[in-house]
């Protein structure tokens, strides 16, 4: 355990830490206060994924490492759509995918709203039109806002939530 | 006699069924009027996703079969379509009337069924899985995937090598590297060519890394599912900082598009600095890791896969390994040359899977010292020759298998295995003597794709 503490001292504090961009850390600034504006302080995020590659996954996770730590912003990805505000979706909508992403969307409770990320849901990835794939997901269900890229890295995921953020 | 893979492929007259063994290739003929062959499932027991896989693509009938329900069709599925033959053209297709799927239950008094998925409570991808439940004790498992299909298989024919290679590297994120590696296979064998050495050694540095990362993301996730959470701080960032090399090497965080013909710049000096300090937060970690009881509490004698199973169901990879099989697709004078050596463990448990894990990655960093060089060769692409073209590569979850049909220039059928495919049937086997509150530690322990899995 000393070990442990030793090196937590050395190391220091890793959050912001990363290029230090003041970009970064003013998206940091304006996404908390929105957050504490529009959605009393935490907005929860139910991530659903229709058939991505896992790579949207990853950059998600890559969300709450000590670099991004997404959490101090108030942002939190939930485990059930009934706790979410917003569901974020990644993925090319799949034939076998798109009643399970439909139920869940009618389980998160009102007012809601859905983030698209990555470039699979609006067809812009290049997988083609399948027999299997029932993009884009606009065909099915509201998107309020969409997050391009393939995958999204984590700023511009965080970006993008703020970009949503200003939206509604 | 390993088995590796079992698929089908439509000629004019009549079907293909290909078997491929670690040391041979069976073809057997079938009439297209009555498709039909004998299971091999009751030998091998992987084989029968690869039959029901069979059955719905192309309406092949497995007479004597123990398992003839659909796999990758599911409720909603139009009856009786089979999207692999040549002359389903289909490009959207309507919901068929919900027709209940049948799991594979145990039944009797006190036992109840626990369903989980297909969207889970957490951001991982989906895949269902149903328990047979006595109290906390878990009788069955059984896994149910292909949420995820998005008829890559289909999409790919009728292409270009090159056109096919966007889709290819997007296949399963995670491994993506190996699967470039896999199609750059077998681009050389269809123009009958060579690689260049420092080309080789490039590709390989960037599939040590893809696995480094791949580690890395475990070693956060596998204490955090026994409620060790520090870990998962300690080792996300290392995988991002590895990540971020990675974009640094070649232009993307996952490596996409980075195994081409041309090699690219590499600052060597300050790569060789982060290997260096990698490898001081490695053993630092596994020296702290190694001290934490409670977590070996949970990770010792948890989800043991017995080497008899192991070998039974044909399994890959780092589930494979830490059972005490001795497979590796890096087992060549090449690999050899730098510096490789193969992890292994006989316990088979979430502690051997979590370190050979280990083992692993510090093999990495000394093999990516070696491969780590400055060069500039350049490979000039000549003409693609029709053919029928197979390769390996072991991804970091495990040996992967593609192959290829070219014929007039364009891919005719494209077929890829996974090494999840193999080791997805052999996770009931794990789930034995364990409480269901082990599943996601055992699931994670062996961290399988699912995006691979159902292509």
């Amino acid at each position: 355990m000393i070990k442990f503490w030793n090196k937590r001292a050395q190391l220091g504090v890793l959050t912001e830490k990363p290029e230090l961009e003041e970009s970064l850390k003013k998206i940091h600034k304006e996404i908390k206060e929105n957050v504490k504006k529009k959605f009393a302080g935490s907005l929860a995020i139910r991530m659903v994924d229709s058939g991505s590659c896992n790579a949207c996954e990853a950059e998600c996770n890559a969300l709450s490492n000590p670099y991004f730590d997404l959490e101090r912003l108030g942002i939190y990805f939930v485990a059930s759509p009934r706790h979410a505000d917003v569901m974020l979706l990644s993925g090319v909508m799949t034939f076998n995918m798109t009643p399970h992403v439909k139920e869940a969307y009618e389980q998160i409770p009102s007012p809601k709203w859905i983030i698209s990320m990555g470039d699979c849901p609006m067809m812009q990835a290049p997988f083609e039109q399948s027999y299997a794939i029932n993009a884009p997901v606009t065909k099915h269900l509201e998107v309020t806002h969409h997050i391009a890229g393939c995958p999204p890295n984590p700023v511009e995921i965080m970006e993008g939530f703020l970009e949503f953020l200003q939206k509604i | 006699m390993r088995f590796i893979a079992r698929f089908c492929k439509e000629k004019r007259e009549c079907f293909e069924i290909v078997t491929v063994y670690e040391e041979s290739t069976k073809i057997e003929e079938i009439s297209k009027e009555s498709p039909r062959i004998k299971t091999l499932a009751k030998k091998e027991p992987s084989a029968i996703w690869f039959e029901r896989k069979m059955q719905d693509d192309f309406g092949i009938i497995i007479e004597d079969a123990f398992d003839k329900r659909p796999l990758v069709h599911q409720e909603r599925f139009p009856r009786d379509l089979h999207p692999l033959r040549k002359d389903f053209k289909e490009t959207q297709l309507q919901e068929a009337p919900y027709l209940q799927y049948k799991y594979e239950e145990i039944s009797g008094d006190g036992v109840f069924q626990v369903a989980v998925g297909p969207i889970h409570a957490g951001i991982i991808e989906p895949g269902h899985f149903q328990f047979s439940q006595a109290g906390e004790e878990m009788l069955h498992l059984e896994v149910r995937h292909f949420y995820k299909n998005r008829g890559i298989e289909k999409m790919l024919e009728g292409k270009t090598l090159q056109e096919a290679k966007p889709i290819i590297e997007r296949i399963s994120g995670n491994e993506s590297i190996a699967y470039q590696i896999c199609h750059r296979d077998i681009y050389l064998q269809a123009t009958k060519q060579n690689l260049p050495l420092s080309l080789r050694k490039r590709h390989a540095l960037l599939l040590e890394l893809e696995r480094t990362i791949h580690h890395l993301t475990d070693f956060g996730f596998i204490p955090n599912d026994a409620g060790f959470g520090a870990a998962l701080s300690f080792a996300s960032k290392l995988s991002e900082d590895a990540r971020r090399k990675m974009n640094e090497l070649t232009g993307h965080r996952f490596g996409f598009e980075a195994v081409s013909f041309e090699n690219g710049f590499i600052d060597t000096a300050s790569f060789h600095e982060w290997l260096d300090d990698l490898e001081k937060s490695v053993d630092f970690f596994e020296d702290w890791i190694i001290d934490i009881p409670s977590l070996w509490d949970r990770f010792d004698t948890t989800g043991v896969l017995p080497l008899k199973k192991a070998v039974k169901y044909a399994t890959v990879g780092v589930v494979a390994r830490a059972s005490g099989i001795a497979i590796d697709r890096r087992i060549n004078p090449f690999y050899l040359e730098h510096g490789f050596s193969m992890a292994s463990e006989v316990s088979g448990d979430v502690a051997a899977r979590f370190k050979v894990r280990l083992a692993e990655l510090k093999n990495s960093i000394v093999m990516m010292r070696n491969f780590l060089e400055e060069d500039d060769t350049k490979l000039e692409v000549t003409e693609i020759y029709d053919g029928e073209y197979q390769s390996f590569c072991e991804s970091s979850i495990g040996e992967l298998f593609m192959s290829i049909d070219i014929n007039d220039g364009v891919i005719k059928r494209f077929f890829v295995r996974d090494p999840s495919f193999m080791n997805w049937q052999a996770v009931h086997i794990m789930m034995r003597h364990d409480i269901i509150a082990d599943f996601p530690l055992i699931n994670k322990s062996c961290d399988l794709s699912y995006a691979g899995n159902d292509l």
